[in-house]
């Protein structure tokens, strides 16, 4: 009877545990470094992820160039790094346990909204099943299950953010188009009434006109 | 004066689907941050926060307690607490928008970093893992199974919502594609117009000025 509970409740932890895959899914805006710490719970998990530069106040200059993002193991090792782009998805194994911070770093000074989400899977090694006596291949199975899900959602909230960044970016254009359109509209009717105006001055009376 | 330089760093999460994040974040003296999240109406959402103990033994000074504010995008208060070391909230929400929730510590002289922990979680996440413990392993792996089952709904759900995202964004371009049209017209009559206008103004007014 003890031991069958023991056996319960060791499934119920690594039911718990399996649970316990951190996903994290936020965004956040970057003026110089904003970092996120996750801890790792296993040795060899799956760390993926994705993040979208949703462009902040794109007005006057072309696209931001970028920003950078480094995964920093416990050790103080950088692990995965990626420079200057504007959203990628990446992926790798824990090389230990642990904290692990998550940094995305501004080298400009323009704020920059970053959307990202992280995802830390476990599944169950043969390893673990040769251990555990109560830990059954299906356990595996659904471990699976739940990482290819959890790798659809991942994607759907990449996607999701890209749509984010794309409707900034078209919102903005056609106001800038409107903007720039009333504009040129304005000044080429400015143009026209000063060139009217020089004109009528250069053969008033006041200036004698044999002079043009 | 006082504020120093209070950062506000918003995060936003980008997301309808259920998510959970459990993350770490630091906070500086008289600091605010927030985390927001899109939340759709009638779904349940749970949060607990706590700040890290630098040191287990002693208890946590004044300083080091963190103040908490969670609004909707209307303004409603749905929880707020000061100065406190932990706490939870949960909530169904009401109206689908993006719902806030802010951390901030007291001002304090010698610049203090608090680490918050902080899990959030809407949806599917919601149900609370807790009540596994009670149940049996076969009840254990059902309820494993229905939780995937619940996620695939959610990533059918946010299939759609993706999809009619993405036609508004097509609506929005075609929109604004066709006002470009009108607007090149109309560019055009200006220009022709002003040209006209000019050209008659000054016709008359040579003709009163008796050169032509």
């Amino acid at each position: 009877m003890e031991k069958t509970r023991g056996g319960m409740w060791a499934l119920m932890c690594f039911l718990l545990l399996n649970w316990l895959s951190n996903v994290s899914s936020l965004s956040v805006t970057v003026t110089d470094v904003e970092c996120v710490y996750e801890y790792v719970l296993y040795q060899g998990d799956t760390i993926s992820g994705n993040f979208v530069v949703v462009d902040h106040d794109i007005f006057w200059s072309s696209d931001h160039p970028g920003i950078d993002f480094i995964v920093t193991s416990p050790g103080g090792n950088t692990v995965h790094s990626l420079k200057g782009t504007s959203g990628d998805k990446f992926e790798f194994q824990a090389p230990r346990s642990g904290m692990y911070k998550f940094c995305f770093h501004n080298a400009y000074s323009t704020p920059e909204t970053v959307a990202f989400h992280i995802h830390i899977g476990h599944i169950p090694s043969e390893h673990d099943l040769a251990k555990d006596e109560h830990l059954n291949p299906i356990n595996v199975k659904i471990a699976k299950l739940r990482e290819a899900l959890e790798s659809v959602t991942a994607e759907q909230k990449y996607l999701k953010a890209r749509d984010t960044r794309h409707r900034h970016t078209n919102e903005s254009t056609r106001k800038r188009v409107i903007g720039y359109t009333v504009g040129e509209y304005l000044m080429l009717v400015a143009a026209s009434l000063l060139q009217v105006f020089y004109i009528r001055r250069l053969f008033s009376k006041s200036v004698a006109y044999n002079r043009v | 004066m006082i504020l120093r330089s209070v950062l506000v760093l918003v995060l936003l999460v980008g997301i309808l689907s259920p998510a959970s994040e459990s993350l770490r974040f630091e906070l500086q003296s008289s600091q605010t941050k927030c985390i927001a999240e899109d939340i759709k109406s009638n779904s349940m959402t749970v949060g607990k926060y706590h700040v890290v103990k630098p040191n287990e033994d002693h208890p946590l000074p004044d300083s080091h307690k963190l103040s908490v504010r969670v609004t909707s995008s209307y303004g409603n208060n749905f929880h707020s607490a000061e100065k406190v070391e932990s706490g939870q909230f949960a909530f169904t929400a009401s109206e689908q928008g993006d719902y806030t929730a802010c951390f901030w510590v007291p001002e304090h002289s010698p610049q203090i970093t608090v680490t918050v922990d902080f899990d959030w979680r809407t949806g599917v996440h919601t149900k609370d893992w807790t009540n596994v413990a009670k149940k049996g392993q076969v009840d254990a792996m059902e309820l494993e199974l229905k939780n995937l089952f619940d996620t695939v709904q959610s990533i059918h759900e946010e299939m759609f919502y993706l999809r009619a995202r993405e036609e508004e964004m097509q609506e929005l371009n075609k929109a604004t594609t066709s006002k470009m049209f009108w607007l090149s017209f109309l560019s055009l009559f200006l220009c022709l117009s002003v040209a006209g206008l000019q050209f008659w103004h000054l016709k008359s007014f040579f003709e009163k000025k008796k050169l032509i």
